[in-house]
């Protein structure tokens, strides 16, 4: 086998390719599997050397973390390019946003697959995020010096909650519109800072300044309410969620890498 | 502290006591001014950050509705139940969210936005009660609250007699249940 | 269970000549490529496929157009949600949709500052953390309950429909609700969040004195806010109480 010709033919393409500047101008390892390598594998990697090189045997094992932290971060990163897509076609403005749900759906190849992934997607890593804190709480890795990644950690939950409340309201539908309007009238109960909420005279809020207003920016779920939550949906919670999944990140490794038995 | 080591009968020494503490006083100041100047510019940013969400203007769709004159809803007959109410009027509600009410001696405009999360209530003559589909308050045909999450009875909308003889519903103006008796909470049937 | 250093990636050669000699590995350490990497890929891989098939063959629910004078019947939050939602049957807004989700919020970022300890960390262990475990666990599930309770057995108007019970069906009015008198909410209330103070020193003794004063009190106060939770909710569903305590600010 080895000296068959198509199997010279494959070591010299292979050869060639990898001996290029071009090939080499980006992959600064070779892939002989030599102690060496792997670790220039991780570290020579931008989106790798995250990683440490080497990890306790146990941090593999699935039963350990059943891989739901890095699930949760795939399904961010499924969200983002779906979304993304989605983009092209979505228009945040009451007259549209509806129409183009249905544009998609029927004119658009691949539409109605998009808008499934991205929301299908969304409650998975919902759920995911809720499994991955459990794990996180059953292993103890909350506990000294973990605190301050738990706490990240809500935070993240916290956002992922928020994106996918705020994407909610986005196909402007009778579900959205009305899951919106209660959502949104919980700002209005908030103690003095909301205008049905005890104490709001205290500070003299009413409808037109309270916590449900810097919401919606308006009275009443409409065409601001639904830019408002576009702008958050899509820039603003994404990237504070990005921003606090890198430091999450790091500081699994500044914490002592992943948890382990003593 | 440079003070201890300097000899106060000595010229030179006070004098440079007095170089280091202008120096110092400098520095001081310096540093009080720097986080000052932080501390106003962040707080000058976050202030117009929230005040920037809050615009001065709204542009609302117009909120004053005639639904027609008194005589007509004196017109319609029929028997009051417990809460005084002959009939509940829901011709409005699906595009304006509110129902007219006529009592006894009275008409007013009851706001179909429950009064716990502001879902639209719907009416059930068969049983005589509002029902919110949100959380299950439900309300007598006065808009009493009884059952559910709702805090409070259904608000009351300005109701008057405009000068054309209409009645006008101003959606704009609400009254909540203390001010029921209020001027302009019901108009009264002769 | 394979022992790593017996898992091979390339015919050619045993990793385990690799494994020893990793530069900054402790023993028993693995190289993170390939392992972890591969598990990685193979966990996204089956969990794309996973969401490809679905988004495949079940399409995202699209309604009607937003209309603000006619309201779904039932107007069920998202799924996640719902939990949240049918808290608001139970308590007034301010408390289920501001003070309770703040509160979950506040609970779960203390958790690590109130259980200090380090023994049983890495490794799943019940035994050893019964009763944080037990705790935490009861809430996780009571937040699935909620969301259960909400979702499927939620039907027109709010009211319970069992999953044999037919949507087109109306229920009749439900029964009025009462509030306790001030002198007894207010004593109830003093009483459930100061006895368990004292009663849960003389059942654990050992608490206050591991935790220390600010702990202790912090960590009771917090699970009895959360214990007072699915109280009300019977209160309500058994005695059919509206409110504990009445004033003339608020209600709780
Ligand atoms: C967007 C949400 C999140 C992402 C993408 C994320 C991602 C990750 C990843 C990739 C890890 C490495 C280990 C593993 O996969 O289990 C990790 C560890 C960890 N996560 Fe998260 N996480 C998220 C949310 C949370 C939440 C909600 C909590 C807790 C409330 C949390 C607490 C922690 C802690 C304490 C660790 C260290 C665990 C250990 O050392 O064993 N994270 N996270
Ligand atoms: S909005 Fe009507 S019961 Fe909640």
């Amino acid at each position: 086998m080895a000296n068959s010709r198509t199997d010279k033919l494959r070591r010299g393409a292979l050869e060639w390719i990898t001996a290029s500047q071009l090939y080499r101008s980006i992959f600064r390892h070779g892939y002989d599997d030599t102690v060496r390598n792997r670790a220039l594998e991780v570290t020579s990697n931008a989106f790798l050397h995250l990683h440490p090189i080497t990890i306790p045997h146990h941090a593999i094992k699935v039963r350990f973390t059943y891989c739901l932290g890095g699930l949760t971060f795939f399904m961010f990163l499924v969200e983002t390019v779906t979304g993304v897509l989605l983009m092209f076609y979505y228009r945040p403005v009451t007259e549209y946003a509806y129409a183009d749900m249905k544009t998609l759906q029927y004119a658009v190849y691949f539409g109605m697959v998009l808008r499934n992934l991205h929301r299908w997607g969304a409650h998975l890593m919902v759920v995911l995020v809720m499994l991955h804190m459990l794990r996180v709480f059953l292993t103890g890795s909350y506990r000294p010096p973990r605190e301050f990644n738990w706490v990240l950690g809500v935070n993240l939950l916290v956002l992922t909650l928020l994106l996918s409340f705020t994407g909610y309201l986005l196909p402007w539908d009778q579900l959205a519109f009305w899951a919106v309007t209660v959502g949104t009238n919980m700002a209005a109960a908030t103690p003095f800072f909301g205008a049905e909420g005890p104490f709001h005279g205290l500070l003299g809020v009413d409808g037109t300044n309270d916590a449900r207003f810097l919401l919606l920016g308006d009275v009443r779920v409409g065409g601001s309410a639904l830019l408002r939550f576009y702008v958050l949906h899509c820039v603003a919670l994404p990237l504070v969620a990005g921003v606090l999944m890198v430091v999450h990140f790091w500081r699994v490794r500044k914490d002592g890498g992943i948890s382990r038995p003593l | 502290m440079h003070r201890g080591v300097c000899d106060m009968n000595n010229e030179a020494a006070l004098q440079q006591l007095v170089e280091l503490s202008r120096r110092e006083f400098l520095a001081r100041g310096l540093t009080a001014a720097g986080w000052g100047s932080f501390a106003v510019v962040l707080g000058a940013g976050t202030l117009e950050t929230v005040r920037f969400f809050f615009p001065r203007v709204l542009y609302q769709p117009p909120s004053t509705f005639r639904i027609g004159t008194p005589e007509a809803f004196l017109a319609r007959k029929g028997e009051a139940d417990e809460y005084g109410v002959i009939f509940v009027d829901e011709r409005w509600k699906p595009e304006q969210r509110f129902f007219v009410v006529r009592a006894k001696d009275r008409v007013y405009a009851l706001t179909a936005r429950c009064a716990h999360l502001g879902c639209t209530v719907n009416w059930f003559s068969s049983l005589d009660i509002f029902k919110c589909p949100c959380h299950g308050s439900q309300y007598h045909s006065d808009g009493k609250n009884f059952a559910g999450p709702a805090p409070r009875p259904l608000d009351r909308l300005r109701i008057t007699v405009g000068v054309s003889g209409d009645l006008v519903v101003d959606t704009s103006i609400i009254y909540s249940v203390e001010r029921f008796e209020a001027d302009g909470a019901f108009v009264a049937l002769a | 269970m394979k022992q790593p250093g017996e898992t091979r990636i390339t015919s050619e050669r045993p990793v385990a000549q690799a494994f020893g000699a990793m530069p900054t590995g402790r023993p028993g350490d693995v190289a993170v490529f390939p392992y972890l990497v591969y598990i990685e890929f193979l966990a996204a891989l089956l969990f794309s496929i996973v969401l490809l098939v679905w988004s495949l063959t079940v399409d995202a629910p699209l309604l009607q157009e937003a209309n603000p004078g006619v309201t779904e019947n039932p107007a069920k939050a998202p799924w996640y949600f719902v939990g949240l939602q049918e808290l608001l049957v139970y308590f007034d807004p301010w408390i289920a949709g501001v003070m309770i989700p703040t509160l979950i919020i506040v609970g779960l970022m203390a958790i690590p500052y109130l259980d200090t300890s380090t023994n049983a960390v890495g490794r799943y262990t019940i035994r050893e953390r019964r009763l944080v475990i037990s705790h935490f666990g009861f809430g996780f599930a009571l937040w699935w309950i909620l969301i259960f309770i909400g979702q499927f057995l939620r039907g027109p108007n709010w009211h319970i429909y069992w999953p044999w019970q037919d949507w087109s069906m109306v229920k009749s009015a439900e029964a009025t609700l009462w509030d306790f008198p001030w002198w007894v909410g207010l004593p109830a209330l003093i009483a459930y969040f100061g006895g368990p103070l004292f009663l849960a020193q003389k059942r654990w003794p050992w608490l206050l004195e591991r935790l220390g004063m600010t702990r202790y009190v912090g960590a009771v106060t917090l699970a009895l806010l959360f214990y007072g939770v699915p109280i009300k909710m019977l209160l309500r569903l058994l005695f059919n109480v509206k409110y504990v305590l009445v004033t003339q600010w608020f209600n709780v």
